[in-house]
């Protein structure tokens, strides 16, 4: 139990949270808007699958920064592709995310395939490039804090930075423009903003192709950060989980990134846990991050029932 | 304009444009194993022959067609009540481990085991249905987030299970013992994987459609998915409508899993042993438009593709995993109000009346 403290409270635990948690945070920022927008996202996990290939295929070739910026522009492709069926031939919106995670399961390993000529499941054959991490080694300058600030601050992806300057970005967004109260007027009620003159459909479009891009981005650091590389089905749940922390999270940018990082401090739990306890068996470390997220679904959805019941306005 | 649509019509209509879809769906098929493969003749002849080819890959086919089916009715019981619970492939796990707790306790070398199994399996699942339910009847969390985690935790207790508790110790091996032959269910076509499981899953189909169709519980769940808020006005408990909807489709749930470790393809327990079937049923339930009675036919072609894809995969060098574009576009192309270039045409072709969407 006191190594278990000892490394919870250690400056590379709280990079590992950092590091665990961003692909989550993005991919949760990409569910909110579309959120918002009306539209659930299902297909978060799918989009995340191929931005990460699409990101370890195109770093083989090219910088790390056009990789990063494939992987975003796939994730937009297939939001834009979303809004296509959903918006112009009607369909249902979730069972097109879930066609995008059917094609992602089985495209990307067939894809992968292509790639490495022959491997499925891991491209260990191609040599990927990473994001590079920050280095702010001015801040150990710093007297008395600066060693901790350096530790603590220092060697994030870039990636990470942008994921939290995203949640900023965001908030700014929807609350302090009129594209956000737009964005948000289409999800909550589409008949006022179409009485208004607002163009529903666009608007809705664009939220499924930025939703896409954030969980693209997500998608990168995942397979250029958190792991060099990309595995089938790499993303284990995660475009999922992060559904969860957009509920969790009360449908706010901030309330979304706790989720996210309560969510990150858990899978952080599950990477050092083996190393520490040799007993737990594996299987039952993986879970923990499931379980949380259902435990904690539900106990917010009783929150929030119970404040709907007792009619307290919500701050909006 | 028709007056009183016709049942037939209707359902030749459908069919027509779930075959439309797969149609589509072939060619952008046949185009990528083109473009990719070094022999695509023999690559796609292989995909759309194979599982024809001998007495023993047809075993194979009617296997999946059987699963498929299971999963799909279990997909389509929720669906028609508007739930996108999506649990079914957990409560497979936890169905499939109960029945094979039953097939390796003493009950199993009696008469009983294939029956108790089942039984055993249809409660563990109902009981994995339950729970997204009750959630989401009792605080209103969302049954997609909450039936998916649960989906993922069930794989990895069983899993579990399997490696430490009913695998011989020692031996390293990802399976329990075989079980005894009494557990396990008797091949209908000798030597191959036809078995007990087909006949269970076309009783299922005749069991779900006569209870959505011809009882009072079927018509308040299909209300209830129609319009929840005017069913409540009704005088119908949503909520408890709903909650009974997921908890016998986690039963169809948990029968699959008794047939997948029953059945003749395994008579026994492995870790991943649905290798993923059972949560394409989403797409069955899809493309059968959540009809029980829809969904054996689609579950037979899918079935066949499926197979036929798997033979590709061992015998040339187009990986299976290429149907993958072939699920996402059918389901895409159902789902969606598609209408094909040249549909007069094909209606004239097919002889139907041509009606506009």
């Amino acid at each position: 139990m006191m190594e278990l403290l000892v490394t919870v409270f250690s400056a590379t635990f709280f990079v590992t949270v950092i590091r665990a948690s961003t692909p989550l945070l993005f991919a949760t920022m990409g569910g909110l808007v579309s959120d918002l927008g009306g539209a659930l996202n299902v297909a978060l996990e799918g989009m995340m699958l191929i931005a990460a290939l699409t990101a370890v295929v195109v770093s083989v070739y090219a910088p790390w920064y056009v990789a990063v910026l494939a992987a975003i522009a796939s994730g937009a492709l297939l939001g834009a592709m979303m809004g296509f069926f959903h918006l112009r031939l009607r369909a249902d919106v979730i069972l097109v995310g879930f066609a995008v995670n059917i094609l992602a399961a089985g495209g990307t390993v067939f894809l992968l395939s292509l790639a490495t000529g022959g491997d499925k499941g891991t491209s260990i054959n191609l040599v990927s490039k990473a994001v590079p991490a920050a280095h702010l080694d001015f801040l150990a300058a710093i007297p008395v804090i600066g060693p901790t600030m350096h530790s603590v601050l220092s060697g994030h992806s870039v990636l990470t930075w942008a994921a939290f300057l995203s949640v900023f970005a965001i908030w700014y967004f929807l609350y302090r423009t009129p594209w956000g109260l737009w964005l948000r007027g289409v999800g909550e009620y589409p008949a006022a903003p179409a009485a208004a003159g607002i163009p529903v459909d666009r608007v809705r479009l664009w939220s499924l192709i930025v939703s896409g891009a954030l969980a693209g981005a997500g998608g990168a650091q995942l397979a250029m950060f958190n792991y060099i590389g990309f595995t089938r089905d790499m993303t284990a749940g995660r475009g999922f989980i992060a559904l969860g922390a957009v509920l969790l999270g009360a449908r706010h940018p901030v309330g979304g990134m706790l989720a996210a990082l309560l969510f990150g401090v858990f899978e952080a739990l599950s990477i050092v846990m083996p190393g520490l306890f040799s007993w737990i068996p594996g299987e039952m470390i993986q879970i923990i991050p499931f379980v949380v997220t259902v435990l904690a679904l539900i106990l917010f959805s009783y929150r929030a029932q119970r404040a709907r019941m007792m009619k307290v306005p919500v701050r909006e | 304009m028709i007056a009183a649509p016709n049942r037939w019509a209707e359902a030749r209509q459908e069919a027509g444009r779930a075959i439309a879809a797969l149609l589509v769906a072939l060619i952008v098929a046949f185009v990528i194993v083109l473009s990719t493969s070094s022999e695509p003749a023999e690559a796609f002849r292989t995909l759309l022959t194979a599982p024809m080819s001998s007495n023993r890959t047809r075993g194979y086919w009617i296997d999946d067609v059987a699963k498929l089916t299971l999963t799909g009715l279990a997909f389509s019981l929720v669906f028609q009540a508007r739930q996108f619970a999506l649990g079914v492939q957990g409560q497979a796990y936890v169905g499939g481990l109960a029945a094979a707790l039953v097939a390796l306790s003493p009950v199993g070398l009696t008469p009983l085991a294939i029956p108790v199994g089942m039984l055993a399996a249809m409660l563990a699942g109902a009981a994995y249905g339950f729970l997204p339910g009750y959630a989401k009847a009792r605080f209103g969390a969302s049954e997609i987030v909450s039936s998916l985690m649960l989906n993922y935790i069930a794989i990895r207790m069983v899993n579990y299970a399997i490696r430490t508790q009913l695998a011989p110790p020692g031996t390293g091996q990802l399976t329990s013992p075989e079980f005894p032959p009494q557990a396990v269910f008797p091949a209908i076509v000798p030597g191959t994987r036809f078995d007990l499981g087909i006949v269970i899953a076309l009783v299922a189909v005749g069991v779900v459609w006569f209870l959505l169709y011809r009882t009072a519980w079927g018509l308040k769940l299909r209300l209830v998915g129609h319009n929840a808020q005017f069913a409540e006005y009704a005088g119908i408990r949503a909520n408890a409508i709903m909650v009974s909807a997921m908890t016998v489709s986690g039963a169809i749930g948990g029968l699959l899993g008794s047939v997948f470790v029953q059945g003749k393809a395994f008579g026994r327990i492995a870790i991943d042993f649905d290798g993923n079937l059972a949560f394409e049923g989403i797409l069955i339930a899809i493309v059968a438009r959540s009809k029980p009675l829809a969904v054996p036919f689609v579950a037979l072609a899918y079935g066949y593709l499926r197979q036929g894809a798997q033979l590709m995969g061992m015998r040339s060098d187009v990986p299976m995993e290429m149907i993958a574009v072939v699920q996402a576009l059918v389901i895409l192309l159902v789902a969606s109000q598609f209408t094909l270039p040249g549909r007069k045409a094909l209606a004239r072709l097919f002889g139907r009346k041509e009606t506009a969407t």
